[in-house]
């Protein structure tokens, strides 16, 4: 196969986005098939994450220290109806949503990572454990012989929590953003972005608090004191470990040590939603599937009409949505560069540009290896 | 109920296959739009059920004699095949084994594999996978259990080729499936011959034909070898060995079974062959080689592995060494313990890596550390499943070795030395691995490692328990089924007396040594020349596999080219040559250029038809002058 | 009755090709008789003795008298399995027939003729009519390669028209010759079957009438028209000529070969022994090599059919009736096959070992034929539970005794199908999808049908083989008892 494009340097694509991103385009090209994409899918993308946001939130609010949570996924509606729907697996994979809190906790970053690390912390999670486990003295027991089993595990809730409540967030601003959008009021990708990033500045000083109740006692695991914030301490974090990092698909990268295909340095982890291959989705070992799967349920009708048009119709649709679903992906990522900016992009002054520029280059330089470029043109042609 | 229960015994490896079967819609995708998880329960509910049914029967049949079932598969010609069970507390053993840490291990995948999609298939192929090795255990004929081990090895091609898009599963499935494959094709051999020597190919037929029979020593040494092929390469048994390691590219739940429960499955078989394949001195003695080679080099190899499941595998190969040997020296109720211990305790060391892997998304185990505070049941796991496997704490294996060396059996010294480095070496692995996943400081990848969910943990805290409990297996095994009866224990040799003692302190010593050596941290090796010399031989398997590649490998694909080369160059010409189609069909392709082939086919049709009529009217030799004009 | 299995499909034939009708309806024409030849076949089974050694339902009519060739049809337990095969494959090819073939005429016509030739030779109890249908079916083969083939169909069908030629000329001289030795005005089976001739003439007999089996078989060195006609025949031509036309070769061997010239046959049989495993393992061995998937099956055919020259060289009771079994698994897997791989190269456009990847991929691939394709790879490869491994296990029980080396090397060999097929599947289904594919269209479940019918077949064959053996173990022993 003889390649027609002329395949160009990096530096100069950089520069090329740097230039793209300064005078207001976003990272994905501006085309409507795009718009119709992106929007459509944020707006089944919104629905799913109100629905883990809400189940993260109901796990670490109740569940916490259960060693059988049997019925976590329930929202604390258990009844035959619900009972019988769940072994039919007809429901939202919330498994999804626990993925990408431990690999959240596992990249770690940001100040909640910071946080669970401290004495005050563990004064107020050993504070929990001891009244939650009062009845109990083989747990007890436990605890002192594994001292940081118990710890480790409200770590975890933490995440939960703290996930639950970014992704509060964010599924209002998809829902809006795709309300707005019925209303006329998006009519291009840079638009989109500027609504996103609108929402996340809105938002980000937020803060991020976790509080348990037993019985009638409650437990401030994170005080609104600690100063957690919604954009720097959850959005960040999010971003760099969802978006850029992930975790290696046992479908696509092996494991085996020997091998060394995974590397030992997490920050040069590339296994994230923005670099993953779309195709493989549906197959064996990639939890995103579980995603998509969820979504398809969600999509409005205009984006069905627009899967339907394809060479297999609704047979591929979990590929078409994470291609979409990348797509929309871009715009958040432009929102959240664009929001963290040093400086505004289309500032006119130079030592401010530069200082962008720098930060710019930061980022498209891990941007670009991602499957930005491909998606890119891919509407090209 | 219970009678009824007990007739349709044979029943049991189906159920298993019926969910594997009930699963279709899901793994085909029929049901795209709710999810496969109803696939992994009713699968999960179907191996209840056969574990269920496999007790009540183990439970009636506990006192009772062997029986044996015939059912009459194929009679043509004169050959009467039959495929015939055995319903006998050994086999029922061997079934609940089966049926039981299948449960467990189905139940730990469901938390295990619970964001994988492909959720039904992987309980399709369990499925199978269990229904094979239910009727293995079952099986009470040579033609039944090759059936078995057949399917067997195509359900580890395609539970090892589950993750199908990742390119080394790819490599290791290929790998797994044709590795086996040598060992079932020689052992179909050995079946289409004993077929025809022998009068039938039920175990108990097999054994009454060989001692009424005085076979030609060369046909029962080849035999032998034939038949202890097969086992070789379905328990990784050099130098079929590497498939094992490959496998572990393959989902983990999977892994746990293979490692227990498969390798074991190819053992069984071999044991119920003990009476043929011990017939010939030659083949026995290659039993006792293959096993003593594999026990020593996968010893060596198991403690150079930095990847937490090759670590386990290799050291599968080695313990299912031992086993050979014991099978090869007639003991055959030490091989039936050695399996068994060694079966459960590996269970539970799989599924506490598999723990371990999950949390902390990594099999290099040079990047593990301090997980033992944060993940109690994981590393309990770890620590029971070690000490059932090394004869140092008072569990399973010590008891094995204990009742080997005790004087009911006729051992030697080199078997004894044998054990012990065996037991050395398992002792350096485990401990090994104890230190670098569970103490010392966390690394950036067991930094964060919270406990795995309750469906992981509920498996590894029973599968624990069961291993604690099976200690007593070893002590109160009847001794029952070998065909040379245990020594009198009138007079304690030396070796009887400095046995125990003896692997203590092997045991001892490997925990000493591991406790001391200094272990790599985060992919450092290290600077001597000579170390990192062994460390890459020994974790690159003695380059076996190079060895593979340029030799089998080289001269399968090398030989396949020639042939093709020859197929296309010289037969093809040669052929058309002689039979004249050179001179025609040359002349029908520059037709054919031409585009002419309208008045071609006109003319070969009309050729056709003469030829026809000319033979209809006797007219012989106007053909034969047609040809010989154009000769 | 026997008679309108033959004439149904050329009045079907007769009917698509001199009434001019739409495309839509010549398949429908050629569907019913392709049908109503299977309800007379399976009408024919329930009335078919399978203990009784000899023809059933036997139609015997003298036709051309001065040159002693009667119209003597009859089925018996060797041919029957292969006459339920053909019609049940030429369904099947009917079905699998793409919608818009060209000419829909003239290839339904061919088809419907070339079904209706091979169930004539099937049934034929003369020598001289069973040469006459064996012609008869390569010229509409000839035209359905040549016409609808590929890329170099014509050289293609002109190599597989003149080695078949050359294979009717060679049989047709030993059967003239017979007769001729005989002193015998007529050429019916059951009366030349009767002489037993001196073992130089039989020799001298045998020896073309092998060459001419051999190259339609085909075995090593008469085989290579073989893979260049599948490579370019259509996948229901394929079907049928791998399922169908094959077996007339070693149909031929059982029937006339070991039938009428058994000492010969005997005396000959350790080098045809020595000649089926070099043939098994040749086959195999040019498989492994192979980079177009339907050459990799065609290969492998020919190492499978090696397989029944090998248990009719052993003529043991238990290898004869191994042999027809063989045909008829071989007709079931290596039909199923080419149906899958042609479904990949009708939805991919290639069949490159080399090109495809990944087609697993159940949003974007085939993974339902990548499913049935595994099977097939191992129903081909003796996995037992499937046709394959019972038949090829009796093959070699039944010819081990006798032959013991050539059984254990045809053992290799298949050991070998693992290694080709294998290979081919690992490539071409497992990875990522191949980059820069065009979309695949999706497979309906219909399309499917054919294969599931097969793979059913397949299985159920594998599970109960004694519905397949016990129809011609009989007739299979009775080759050996002479007349």
């Amino acid at each position: 196969m003889v390649s027609t494009s002329v395949k160009r340097s990096k530096p100069f694509i950089v520069d090329e986005y740097i230039a793209r991103l300064e005078s207001g385009s976003a990272l994905l090209d501006d085309s409507p098939q795009n718009l119709v994409e992106v929007v459509g899918i944020l707006k089944s993308y919104g629905v799913v994450l109100d629905a883990y946001s809400v189940n993260l939130c109901y796990i670490a609010n109740t569940q916490h220290l259960k060693l059988f949570p049997f019925f976590k996924y329930f929202n604390g509606e258990v009844n035959p109806k619900k009972i019988a729907q769940f072994i039919w697996h007809d429901r939202i994979n919330y498994e999804y949503a626990e993925y990408c809190m431990k690999a959240m906790f596992w990249h770690g970053g940001g100040g909640v990572d910071a946080y669970v690390d401290t004495p005050e912390f563990s004064a107020a999670t050993d504070k929990l454990i001891r009244a939650y486990f009062k009845y109990n003295p083989l747990m007890l027991l436990l605890h002192k012989a594994f001292p940081d089993f118990l710890p480790e595990q409200m770590r975890q809730m933490t995440y939960y929590s703290a996930l639950g409540q970014f992704w509060r967030v964010m599924s209002d601003i998809f829902i809006n953003l795709s309300d707005s959008y019925d209303r006329g009021e998006i009519k291009s990708i840079p638009d989109v972005v500027q609504f996103i990033l609108d929402g996340l500045v809105a938002d980000a000083a937020r803060p991020i608090t976790y509080k348990v109740k037993l019985g009638n006692k409650e437990y401030d695991i994170i005080p609104k004191s600690v100063g957690i914030t919604f954009l720097m301490d959850t959005g960040v974090p999010y971003v760099e470990a969802i978006f850029f990092r992930g975790t290696p698909f046992r479908g696509t990268v092996s494991y085996n040590a020997q091998a060394y295909e995974i590397p030992y340095d997490l920050g040069m982890f590339n296994y994230g939603a923005l670099y993953a291959d779309p195709l493989p989705i549906g197959g064996a070992g990639i939890p995103p599937t579980l995603l998509m799967q969820d979504m398809r349920h969600f999509l409005p009708d205009y984006l069905i009409q627009l899967y339907r048009q394809n060479v297999r119709g609704e047979g591929d649709i979990r590929i078409q949505i994470c291609e979409s679903f990348q797509k929309s992906m871009f715009c958040v990522t432009t929102a959240a560069v664009k929001g963290l900016a040093p400086h505004p992009l289309d500032t006119q002054d130079e030592s401010q540009q530069l200082a962008n520029r720098k930060y710019l280059k930061g980022w498209l330089n891990r941007i670009l290896e991602s499957q930005l470029l491909k998606v890119n043109s891919e509407t090209e042609t | 109920m219970t009678d009824f229960l007990l007739e349709n015994f044979w029943v049991i490896p189906l159920y298993s296959l019926i969910g594997a079967v009930i699963t279709l819609p899901w793994s085909l995708g029929i049901i795209r739009q709710t999810g496969p998880r109803p696939a992994a329960y009713i699968n999960i509910l179907m191996t209840v059920v056969g574990f269920v049914h496999g007790s009540i029967i183990f439970n009636l049949i506990w006192t009772r004699p062997a029986e044996q079932f015939v059912y009459h598969w194929l009679q043509v010609a004169d050959l009467d095949l039959t495929l015939s069970f055995e319903l006998s507390p050994v086999s029922f053993g061997a079934l609940e084994l089966v049926t039981g840490i299948s449960l467990l291990v189905q139940l730990y995948a469901l938390g295990y594999m619970e964001k994988d999609w492909s959720l039904a298939r992987f309980f399709a192929l369990m499925g199978f996978f269990e229904a094979t090795l239910a009727g293995l255990a079952l099986s009470d004929s040579l033609l039944l259990s090759y059936c078995l081990l057949e399917a067997l090895t195509l359900s580890t091609y395609l539970l090892v080729g589950f993750w199908y898009a990742q390119p080394l599963v790819v490599t290791a499935a290929r790998d797994a499936f044709l590795t086996k494959r040598v060992g079932d094709i020689a052992l179909l051999m050995a079946i289409v011959a004993l077929s025809s020597y022998g009068e039938g190919l039920n175990f108990s037929e097999l054994e009454t034909w060989v001692t009424g029979h005085q076979l030609d020593p060369t046909v029962a040494a080849l035999l032998g070898l034939a038949l202890i092929a097969g086992p070789i390469s379905s328990c990784a048994q050099f130098p079929l060995n590497l498939w094992l390691d490959e496998a572990m590219e393959g989902p983990n739940p999977a892994g746990i079974m293979r490692n227990s429960i498969v390798v074991s499955a190819g053992a069984y078989v071999l044991i119920k062959l003990e009476p043929v394949t011990t017939l010939s001195p030659i083949s026995a003695d290659a039993l006792i080689i293959v096993g003593v080679i594999t026990a020593i080099g996968t010893s060596l190899m198991a403690i150079a592995q930095i990847d937490i499941k090759r670590a386990l595998s290799h050291s599968t190969s080695a313990y299912l060494g031992l086993v050979f040997i014991a099978v090869g020296l007639r003991q055959v109720d030490i091989a039936f313990l050695l399996l068994f211990c060694h079966a459960i305790a590996k269970a539970l060391l799989f599924m506490s890596a598999g723990s371990v892997i999950l949390v902390t998304n990594n099999q290099n185990i040079s990047e593990m550390g301090g997980l033992w505070s944060r993940m109690p049941a994981t590393a309990m796991s770890f620590v029971v499943g070690a000490a059932g496997l090394i004869g140092v704490a008072p569990l399973g294996m010590f008891w094995t070795y204990q009742r080997w060396f005790s004087g009911s059996w006729d051992v030697d010294w080199w078997l004894l030395l044998l054990v012990m480095f065996v037991n050395t070496f398992s002792a350096i692995n485990l401990t090994r691995l104890f230190r670098v996943i569970f103490l010392g400081e966390p690394q950036v990848k067991t930094r964060r490692a919270p406990e795995s969910p309750w469906l992981m943990a509920v498996p590894m805290v029973s599968l624990m328990v069961v291993t604690l409990i099976t200690t007593l297996a070893p002590i109160q095994w009847p001794l029952w089924l070998s065909p040379n009866i245990p020594l009198p224990l009138d007079q304690s040799e030396l070796i009887n007396q400095y046995a125990t003692p003896l692997l203590i302190v092997s045991g001892a010593l490997g925990c000493a040594i591991a406790s001391t050596m200094s272990v790599r941290k985060a992919w450092a090796r290290s600077s001597n020349f000579t170390v990192r010399f062994f460390q890459d031989l020994l974790a690159y398997d003695f380059y076996i596999e190079k060895l593979y590649e340029v030799t089998v490998i080289a001269a399968v694909s090398s030989l396949s080219k020639f042939t093709s080369w020859i197929d296309r160059y010289v037969v093809d010409g040669a052929v058309n040559l002689v039979s004249l189609a050179t001179i025609f069909s040359s002349s029908a392709l520059k037709y054919n250029v031409s585009g002419q082939s309208q008045f071609y086919l006109a003319t070969i049709l009309i050729g056709v038809g003469l030829l026809l009529w000319s033979m209809l009217n006797g007219q012989w030799s106007v053909v034969t002058n047609y040809w010989s004009s154009i000769m | 009755m026997l008679s309108a299995l033959i004439l149904i499909p050329f009045l079907g034939a007769a009917i698509i090709g001199l009434l001019p009708l739409e495309g839509k309806h010549t398949r429908n024409i050629a569907l019913v008789s392709a049908i109503s030849v299977i309800a007379i076949n399976i009408f024919l089974s329930f009335q078919f003795d399978f203990q009784h050694s000899g023809l059933n339902f036997a139609e015997d009519v003298p036709w051309i008298e001065w040159i002693g060739l009667n119209y003597h049809l009859g089925i018996d337990g060797l041919s029957f399995p292969l006459v339920l095969l053909n019609s049940l494959l030429t369904l099947i090819a009917i079905i699998s027939t793409s919608s818009t073939i060209q000419r829909p005429r003239l290839y339904f016509a061919m088809l419907l003729l070339l079904s209706g030739g091979a169930a004539g030779a099937f049934l034929a109890q003369d020598l001289l009519l069973f040469f006459l249908f064996y012609e008869l079916e390569i010229v509409p083969l000839y035209f359905l390669i040549a016409i609808w083939g590929g890329a170099r169909r014509g050289y293609a069908a002109m190599k597989f028209l003149l080695y078949t030629a050359l294979s009717g000329i060679l049989v047709l001289a030993s059967f003239l010759g017979l007769v001729w030795l005989t002193g015998e005005s007529t050429f019916d089976y059951q009366t030349l079957r009767e002489y037993t001739l001196p073992l130089g003439s039989q020799l001298l007999l045998l020896a073309p009438l092998l060459i001419g089996i051999f190259i339609k078989i085909p075995i090593f060195p008469f085989h290579t028209w073989l893979p260049d006609a599948h490579v370019e025949a259509s996948t229901p031509i394929s079907v049928l000529l791998a399922g169908v036309l094959l077996k007339l070769g070693t149909y031929a061997l059982l029937r006339f070969g070991v039938g009428l010239f058994l000492e010969g046959w005997v005396y000959l049989a350790p080098w045809l022994a020595i000649l089926a495993s070099i043939s098994a393992l040749y086959g195999a061995s040019c498989a492994i090599a192979q980079t177009d998937m339907k050459k990799v099956v065609a290969y492998s055919s020919i190492a499978h059919m090696a397989y029944i020259l090998l248990a009719a060289t052993a003529t043991t009771r238990l290898s004869m009736t191994a042999a027809v079994f063989q045909m008829v698994s071989h007709g079931l897997i290596s039909a199923f096959l080419f149906l899958l791989v042609g479904m990949v190269y009708q939805k991919t456009g290639s069949r490159d070992v080399n090109y495809l990847r990944g087609l697993l991929n159940p949003e974007r691939g085939l993974p339902v034929t990548g499913g049935f394709m595994i099977l097939g790879v191992m129903a081909s490869s003796g996995l037992p539970g499937m046709v394959g491994f019972i038949s090829e296990f009796l093959v070699f029980r039944g010819s081990f005794p006798i032959f013991p080396i050539p059984t254990l090397l045809c053992l290799v060999g298949t050991g070998l199908t693992a290694v080709y097929f294998l290979l081919v599947i690992n490539k071409v289904f497992f990875g990522r999808l191949t980059v820069g594919l065009p979309k695949i269209p999706p497979v309906q479940w219909k399309e499917h049908a054919p294969a599931f019918v097969l793979l059913m077949l397949i299985v159920a064959f594998g599970i109960k083989p004694d519905w397949v053996i016990h129809w011609s173990e009989v007739q299979a022993i009775a080759l050996l008892t002479g007349s």
